[in-house]
């Protein structure tokens, strides 16, 4: 368990070296999910997008990432959204141990 | 956004991958106008090509691999982007190794890509 | 028609901000619209709250200013380039824990979106610097 400090005002990692799998448990608690395998399939392959591209994933091109990873079925907004609600590219972000996405995009 | 009417931009990056902050800002505004839907192109011209190198290593200066970034352009939509042939040809670019497949031109199709598009942001 | 303007270079370097602030003028007194001036990069410390120019030299940022209070000229610094030059608003100095705010009341943090929404929107996107 990390202390508060550990984590900013909206609850991304200060540090992501400090990432590990219990950690995204206790994000994901104080976010009020629990989570389950395809939480998990989503967040591992968010770790995947950011090792190869060097960016946290806007919605679009990690909707059309998932598509091309796990089919169709999972490539689609409504799919992370019922896993993530609201924007689930910030709040898989924030799980996930990445940096958060630019509010640029 | 609601509804808008649809205007095509051209970004033209001319800068070097990693000497100035203005590389990396002119990508983010094309991965914008892309997750906003909206009809982009990208040039790259001059001093620009050399994003195009391949096996970029940016780690030891703690900024973002720009090469790496490139490699996304597909998810947004963006397959290809044009590239000014002169400028790759005069820095020894190999473009068939570029991150992402390129449309080399010369001056004439320089001409008409920015003549194509309803607004040029020139970076 | 209706412009809008892209500002990609810091205020102090050169003369493209001066050139933008006086092109808008003349934008809008040739009864042309200007629908927002974003401001990318280093065009962010255009926002600068705290900036002092000598006597003797001309104040960059107050024609930005003028504009915004005579016009209601739409001032945008993006919100990526700000963050790292230093350029928070209240808000943004809340949510990282910084003591004070820097940006000048004129001006709006916002995103790329508003960036997008200007070349859709305008007849002309200029861009000053870079």
């Amino acid at each position: 368990m990390l202390c508060t400090n550990a984590f900013d005002q909206e609850g991304f990692l200060r540090k992501l070296s400090d990432w590990e799998p219990q950690v995204a448990e206790q994000i994901a608690r104080a976010e009020g999910l629990e989570l389950t395998c395809a939480h998990w399939e989503i967040l591992h392959l968010l770790r995947d997008y950011y090792r190869e591209y060097d960016a946290s994933p806007a919605m679009r091109p990690l909707v059309k990432y998932c598509a091309l990873q796990l089919g169709a079925d999972k490539g689609r907004s409504i799919y992370l959204m019922s896993l993530f609600p609201g924007s689930p590219a910030k709040l898989g972000s924030k799980i996930a141990g990445l940096p958060k996405p630019d509010n640029c995009l | 956004m609601g509804a808008v009417d649809k205007k095509s931009v051209l970004v033209v990056v001319r800068r070097s991958p990693y000497g100035s902050s203005l590389a990396r800002a002119s990508l983010d505004v094309a991965l914008a106008a892309a997750a906003f839907e909206q009809p982009l192109r990208l040039l790259f011209m001059g001093d620009g090509v050399l994003q195009l190198l391949a096996k970029q290593e940016s780690e030891a200066i703690g900024v973002k691999n720009i090469g790496r970034l490139l490699t996304s352009l597909p998810l947004y939509d963006i397959e290809r982007v044009y590239v000014d042939a002169a400028a790759a040809t005069r820095y020894g670019i190999d473009l068939s190794n570029a991150p992402v497949t390129t449309q080399a031109l010369d001056g004439p199709g320089i001409h008409q890509l920015m003549t194509d598009c309803d607004h040029v942001l020139g970076f | 028609m209706i412009y809008s303007l892209l500002v990609l270079s810091c205020p102090t370097s050169g003369n493209c901000t001066q050139t933008a602030a006086a092109f808008a003028q003349c934008v809008i007194a040739r009864g042309h619209s200007i629908h927002r001036v974003f401001f990318l990069d280093a065009g962010t410390y255009t926002g600068a709250a705290a900036a002092v120019f000598p006597q003797d030299e001309a104040d960059r940022i107050k024609p930005w200013l003028e504009l915004a209070q005579q016009h209601a000229v739409e001032l945008i610094l993006c919100i990526s380039s700000a963050l790292k030059r230093g350029m928070l608003d209240q808000s943004e100095a809340r949510r990282y824990e910084k003591q004070a705010s820097t940006v000048h009341p004129a001006f709006t943090i916002s995103g790329l979106g508003q960036l997008v929404d200007a070349c859709a929107n305008s007849d002309r996107l200029i861009t000053f610097g870079g």
